[in-house]
């Protein structure tokens, strides 16, 4: 299994450094810092951008091979994943943005997946049933909402309660207030901002694992083995838990690795509206910023996140399918 | 075993029952309004007893057992009794019967392939199993569940607990659900069809697993089947189910003996079997089980009996006492009884298979020489490297004649199904020729030269419901094959009629879709599509195995009238011999790719010469008790190995009963060489290959 692992991460530290080498090139092709100078007054010489570029290692002058040189050696000797145009480190970003992020998309996560889960099981258990019906209605409608709406109606609902009902904690902008001092009441600010974009997250997050996993789980849950576990002793609901779930999780643990970094860089729209400064923001700010460095970082960042992700789900499938160990 | 165990046979009336049903009634709803499976069932089960429920497909005698195992779905409405130690199973919630569930009653179930959870070992399942109801560790519970394999008889059982089910064969697979079922001891096992889904050879050593639980727990067996030859030998008590009732319930020499209601006498009478002696007509039950969608009143067998009066159709007759006979649900059961009244009526064998015989002397319709069909075993995810080669089919050959049927006779996995589909696909063959009506296939290249043979060469399936379209209705299914070679419209329309005049279907079919047709309709629109082209072959895979034995009579007496009609070539491919007997003119029998035998269809039987057909022949249930348990059989250790790696000599040395008698020079050749098939003499076409015979 360990030889598994490292073998599969082996495999995958070779397809990011291509990738992301791949992506330096097209970056810096599409990418052009010097127009970011074009609208500021007084209007500088093409030299004078050049100069100003050059010490970011991002001078067009410089031929693109000796540029992806010296990046890429200060990536592998220093870990350092230069700097943006205007000289703020991309390091420093993505590790403040990264946690960010981290925060709101793993608790989102997990809360989907349980959720999602959980409703899936009970709703598979009373297929048709009007608990089954109800829920379903209330997905799909879900499911039909786009993420902008979705959350705007969250903020509304909460400045509605904060005027109505008094209450002061469900904060609608920004991941934590200005002067809170001390670990404690810094931890309980960031978890209460925190409240409103996670269920934002989470309500667009679950219906996915509710459908998939409720019709997945139809497939086992009337198979011959789970009416076998019944006859050994079992109730329903524990034979369709141990025997009849375990096997249709499978798929759903591998969509959930693999969704992990789309929901890094993907929460953009909930980003925004909730004033969060995460990596999908980023993302869209070191494109329109003509950041090549940034851009590339966050490329680089996503693909880690997908190797770790398809790690995970390997390590997943072999917990949940004893099978596999033997082949 | 002789004939003096049967009076040994315990009769412990005084013992108290384990089990009790009264008046047990299961409605279902359906669209169509509520179907009522299970109309009033009452029966005991005492102790270390077997009680055998018969029935067919739709009787509602698996929704009986599932009453009792507290299965069934929640939609299902229950009344009566289920009494288990005193105690009223019915309105008992999830909870309170998964207490009783596998502690005092235990099931078996019909398909050991997916009764078994494929993600857990064995060892695990057979664990859990015993810890739902006892608290034991991990460890004791291991130790157990090795126990329990052993006891079933898995070999090596500590190594075998660690290894999954799908590592195990079938027989194997239904061993250990055996072993899960008696773990915890429980007072009544229920087995629902519980050899059905396996080989001859294997159902005859699972029923002796199952005879060996019972007698390690002393429970009471509840078997439920649909073959009368497997209740005949292991049952003490019989209880005959049709449309949701009990219809006869009678000690097993009693009912077998003298069946009394007409319904058992006509189902006996519809049965194939192989006992030596005369090749009997089969007298096929006329119509279908009634639907249970608000049954009309009167007996429901009235429209199918031979000797129904009046007063039948007037009021359902209720199960009652017949002196020296048991109980029977039916108005002339005296009579019966008596012998005033046969009970299969006048109707003759209306249109029995005859004509089999040495007639067969039409041009050769196909010849096979010498066929080889492997396949390649690959390991590895990305590159498959071959590891191995299949050996499917190796070196066949026959030959069959217009007006012939050859039937192909073999466990699964020995290569027949696969003989059938190269025959069918039309190709040059791997290895050796294959000649449809005197054309070589190998040597065929144009397309339309394979198209007009396709024509000559048709298949049945074995399962109708499968094979044939759900969306589309009986007339477009037999139109099909007449558009493909380009009929117009006129004729396809007068052709359909003729096929189904011809299989003895009414015109009013063709509207219908075949989910509103029973299965042996079904069986005759999927034979009348095979035969919409004039074939001169057909390839028949295992016709009649998803039938019920009442209406496979009738599909066979069907195929007999339609060769000798037709002149049609039949290639029968089929594990139970019983049927095959009554279908085809020679037999060949193959084990491991192999034809090891083949001959005339009665000198097969009645003088086998191989030790693998005889072993074959011996494991087939008789439904008959007293010659069943008097006979003598042999039964086979072990499973058909696998065929990737065939002994380098004769095939069936591993399994073999001669072998192990035999001196060390004839063993030796056993190992080491291949034997060619020795003809026998005085009896032409007679052929068997086997050193030690």
């Amino acid at each position: 299994m360990v030889r598994h692992v490292i073998r599969k991460a082996a495999g995958w530290l070779l397809m990011i450094v291509v990738a992301t080498n791949a992506t330096y090139f097209l970056a810096s092709w599409f990418l052009d810092p010097r127009s970011n100078f074009k609208e500021l007054r007084p209007v500088r010489t093409e030299e004078q951008i050049d100069r100003a570029l050059a010490p970011y290692n991002l001078n067009p002058q410089e031929p693109l091979l000796h540029r992806w040189w010296d990046w890429f050696t200060s990536v592998v000797f220093h870990f350092d994943w230069g700097k943006s145009p205007t000289g703020v480190s991309v390091n420093g970003e993505i590790g403040y943005r990264a946690l960010i992020s981290g925060e709101l998309v793993i608790i989102a996560t997990i809360l989907s997946v349980v959720i999602g889960v959980t409703l899936a099981v009970y709703t598979a258990s009373r297929q048709y049933g009007w608990a089954d019906r109800i829920s379903q209605a209330v997905s799909i409608a879900v499911f039909n909402i786009p993420t902008s709406v979705a959350a705007l109606a969250v903020v509304f609902v909460a400045i509605w309660l904060n005027q109505n009902a008094g209450l002061h904690f469900l904060y609608v902008a920004g991941e934590n207030s200005p002067g809170v001092e001390g670990l404690f009441p810094t931890i309980g600010d960031r978890l209460l901002h925190l409240i409103l974009p996670t269920l934002s997250l989470t309500l667009m997050g679950y219906v996915g694992y509710h459908l998939t996993q409720r019709s997945l789980l139809l497939d086992t849950i009337n198979a011959d083995f789970v009416r076998t576990a019944q006859a050994t002793g079992l109730t329903r609901s524990k034979a369709i838990r141990r025997h009849a779930l375990r096997a249709a999780l499978i798929p759903t643990a591998t969509s959930v690795a693999f969704s992990i970094p789309a929901m890094f860089t993907g929460a953009v729209i909930t980003e925004t509206i909730f004033g969060w400064n995460g990596m999908g923001r980023y993302f869209i700010q070191t494109i329109s910023k003509n950041d090549v460095h940034g851009t590339v970082a966050t490329a680089a960042f996503a693909a880690a996140l997908t190797a770790i992700g398809a790690i995970l789900a390997d390590i997943a499938t072999v917990f949940l399918d004893p099978r596999v160990r033997v082949n | 075993m002789t004939l003096t165990t049967l009076a040994a046979t315990p009769a412990p009336t005084d013992a108290t029952p384990v089990l009790s049903v009264r008046d047990l009634r299961i409605t279902f709803p359906s669209e169509a309004g509520p179907v009522e499976a299970v109309r009033g069932v009452d029966f005991d089960l005492l102790p270390g007893r077997t009680l055998g429920i018969v029935g067919e497909s739709g009787s509602g005698k698996s929704a009986t057992a599932m009453a009792v195992m507290g299965l069934l779905p929640p939609s299902a409405e229950l009344r009566g009794q289920v009494l288990l130690g005193g105690r009223d199973l019915i309105g008992l919630g999830d909870k309170e019967l998964s207490a009783l569930r596998g502690s005092s009653i235990g099931m078996v179930f019909q398909d050991p392939l997916s009764a078994l959870t494929p993600i857990f070992s064995v060892g695990r399942l057979l664990s859990d199993a015993l810890r739902v109801h006892q608290d034991l560790t991990k460890r004791a519970a291991w130790e157990q569940a090795v126990e329990l394999l052993d006891l079933v008889g898995i070999p090596d059982p500590r190594g075998r607990a660690k290894s999954f089910p799908h590592e195990f064969s079938g027989g194997m697979r239904q061993r250990v659900v055996i072993a899960m079922a008696i773990a915890n001891k429980p007072s009544v096992l229920v087995a629902d069809e519980p050899t059905t889904a396996l080989d001859v050879t294997v159902q005859a050593q699972i029923l002796d697993v199952l005879r060996l639980a019972q007698q390690e727990t002393g429970a009471g067996l509840v078997l439920i089947t649909h073959d009368l030859g497997v209740v005949a030998g292991h049952a003490d008590d019989i209880a005959v189910m049709y449309a949701g009732r009990f219809v006869e319930r009678a000690d097993v020499d009693e009912l077998f003996r003298r069946p009394t209601m007409p319904y058992t006498a006509r189902l006996l009478a519809a049965v194939p079997t192989v006992d030596s002696g005369v090749h009997r007509p089969l007298v096929p039950i006329g119509g279908e089980p009634p639907a249970l969608v608000d049954l009309p009143g009167g007996c429901p067998f009235a429209s199918r009996c031979a000797v129904a009066q009046d007063a039948c159709r007037a009021d359902e007759p209720a199960l009652r006492e017949i002196t020296g006979h048991g109980h029977v649900a039916c108005l002339r059961a005296d009579e019966i009884a008596d012998g005033t009244l046969d009970p299969a009526g006048d109707t003759g064998p209306d249109d029995g298979p005859g004509g089999s015989g040495p007639e067969a002397t039409g041009e050769v319709v196909l010849r096979v020489e010498d066929l080889v069909k492997t396949f390649p075993v690959t390991k590895g995810a990305l590159l498959k490297r071959r590891v191995g080669t299949l050996h499917a089919v190796n070196r066949v050959s026959f030959e069959l004649r217009a007006g012939e049927t050859l039937g192909l006779v073999g466990e699964s996995g020995s290569g027949k199904t696969t003989t059938l589909l190269e025959v069918l696909r039309l190709k040059r063959p791997e290895g050796g020729r294959i000649e449809v009506a005197g054309t070589d296939i190998g040597t065929v290249d144009s397309a339309a030269r394979v198209r007009e043979l396709r024509q000559d060469v048709q298949i049945v399936m074995q399962d109708p419901l499968g094979a044939l379209n759900p969306r589309l209705p009986v007339f477009q299914l037999l139109a099909e094959p007449l558009q493909a070679i380009g009929r117009d419209r006129e004729s396809i329309r007068s052709r359909v009629h003729e096929l189904l005049a011809l299989v003895g279907l009414d015109a009013s079919v063709s509207g219908r879709f075949p989910a509103a047709l029973s299965g042996g309709q079904r069986q005759r629109v999927g034979i009348a599509r095979a035969l919409a082209t004039e074939p001169k072959l057909l390839a028949l895979d295992e016709p009649l195995s998803a039938l019920d034995v009442s209406v496979q009579a009738g599909v066979i007496n069907l195929l007999a009238r339609l060769k000798r009609e037709l002149g049609l070539a039949y290639l029968v491919v089929a594990h139970d011999l019983a049927v095959v007997r009554y279908i085809s003119d020679r037999i060949a029998v193959m084990y491991l790719g192999h034809i090891v035998e083949t001959g005339d269809t009665e000198s097969i039987f009645s003088d086998p010469r191989h030790p693998y057909t005889r072993a074959l022949l011996s494991a087939i249930p008789v439904p008959d008790p007293q010659r069943e348990r008097a006979r003598e059989r042999v039964v086979l250790q072990g499973e058909q190995p696998s065929a990737t790696q065939p002994p380098a000599g004769c095939v069936f040395v591993d399994r073999c009963p001669l072998y192990r008698l035999a001196d060390e020079e004839v063993r030796g050749r056993c190992r080491t060489e291949r034997p060619e098939p020795t003809a026998v003499a005085g009896r032409p076409g007679h052929q068997y290959a086997c050193h030690a015979v």
